[in-house]
């Protein structure tokens, strides 16, 4: 099956397996291995790349239902060497331990910032809800994701 | 397996004419998905309805919400008009699995998928729904009640596709809400979910109740045994009629006497109370 996918703005035009889950489709045919398997049945959110601007678990989502759509990875958050103002408050705050959350986690506070200019502490946190991070135990990220916003918001 | 892309109700009636039980729905896909990739239910076809336009909209025309059957859980969580008119299905679509899961995650296939744990259900329940079912034979509607067969059972035939939900938006003198227990706050399965709507007459008496439940052993339902206690009641009286409701919902988990089933018992009735509290707060307001 041949769909179009537009990821990182770029487009492309790929064969997928009739049962493929986007996950495999970026990682194995794009290259982009930003987004990671963890669990492998959407509990965890170290798979979240955003389709459309909201934030999917593509390890169990039908590549070719995303045809037609644009994709973003955490790949395609930062420009030449220039980090995004979430990320920069990630390396400020430590909200970086192990990393195997970190890309999905990027992702879904890059759609609520995109969404809500000044997020509440509850607003970050229940965007979060999907993400497991085994190391930080969420303070760092969620102080990251308030900073980020203040930042843009100044 | 064929991956089968339909645009149109007539090319997905047509295909599900073509694969009958071997061909399964795709929509979002977060209930298929995962059976699929686990190699729990390999169907022949996927036939992947999230391309039709017509089963995307949200409308109130003539006192009924229709609500197409690919309306996310997302949008139900943020739409103003369910919000205002449908808060307990608002909840719900809030309460399902965590914004990965409701961006995608559709109305329809929650309803088809009809987990015993599936939140939205006692919503709809409550709001008196009913469903649109299209095949190569025309239309039918039914009841969400009789439609729902048992957890993961429905009357759905193979050949036929939801189509839309029509539910009776709340009028004035009524609330209702949503409230669920899981062991998470969210990515969770309801242990229990319970949904209440309450309408009043001018006087304050109680005319009209709806209850229902889900994550027990059986579909998400009714609850008449609770119902009938409160009808015809003052709204005012809480502590006679409540009480008695809450004692007929902890009745209504069943005989089972596993661990779930005793704590379903004994955290029904709390649940109820905090519905029934927040229910009547609004009401008085607007009475008062």
């Amino acid at each position: 099956m041949t769909i179009r996918l537009i990821v990182n703005d770029r487009a492309h035009r790929l064969t997928v397996d009739s049962g493929e889950a986007l996950l495999g489709t970026l990682r194995d045919r794009l290259g982009l291995t930003g987004p990671k398997e963890a669990c492998g049945e959407g509990e965890c959110g170290a798979c979240t790349v955003l389709v459309d601007g909201g934030p999917v678990a593509s390890c169990i989502l039908a590549a070719g239902s995303t045809n037609g759509r644009a994709v973003r990875t955490v790949e395609g958050l930062a420009g030449a060497g220039d980090l995004t103002t979430l990320q920069q408050a990630f390396v400020r705050h430590a909200a970086v331990q192990c990393g195997y959350c970190t890309p999905g986690v990027l992702m879904v506070l890059t759609a609520l910032l995109e969404e809500v200019s000044e997020p509440t502490e509850a607003e970050v946190r229940q965007a979060l809800a999907g993400n497991i991070c085994r190391c930080t135990g969420y303070q760092q990220i969620v102080e990251a994701a308030l900073d980020a916003a203040r930042a843009v918001a100044s | 397996m064929q991956y089968c892309r339909v645009s149109s109700v007539a090319e997905a009636v047509d295909e599900l004419t073509r694969w009958g039980a071997e061909g399964r729905v795709l929509a979002g896909g977060t209930d298929v998905m995962p059976r699929f990739l686990q190699g729990e239910q390999v169907p022949a076809a996927l036939i992947d309805i999230g391309g039709i336009e017509g089963l995307q909209g949200i409308s109130e025309v003539g006192g009924v919400t229709s609500i197409g059957a690919l309306v996310t859980m997302r949008r139900l969580a943020t739409a103003s008009l369910i919000a205002l008119r449908h808060p307990a299905l608002s909840q719900a679509a809030a309460a399902v699995g965590a914004w990965q899961t409701q961006t995608v995650a559709t109305l329809g296939g929650n309803i088809c998928s009809a987990a015993s744990t599936a939140d939205t259900l006692p919503a709809l329940l409550v709001a008196g729904a009913q469903l649109t079912l299209v095949s190569k034979s025309g239309r039918r509607r039914i009841g969400l009640e009789e439609f729902l067969e048992g957890p993961g059972t429905t009357a759905l035939r193979p050949t036929e596709l939801l189509r839309a939900v029509e539910l009776e938006p709340l009028g004035e003198r009524s609330a209702e809400g949503y409230l669920k227990v899981a062991r998470r706050s969210s990515m969770d399965v309801a242990v229990v979910g319970l949904a209440l709507r309450l309408h009043v007459s001018p006087s304050g008496v109680i005319d009209g109740v709806r209850i229902a439940m889900c994550g027990g052993d059986r579909s998400a339902h009714r609850v008449p045994a609770a119902e009938s206690v409160l009808l015809g009641t003052q709204l005012s009286d809480e502590s006679g009629a409540f009480t008695e409701a809450r004692a007929a919902l902890a009745d209504a988990v069943g005989p089972g006497d596993s661990v779930e089933s005793q704590y379903r018992r004994r955290v029904l009735p709390g649940l109820f109370g905090r519905l029934a509290g927040r229910c009547s707060a609004e009401i008085s307001g607007v009475v008062a």
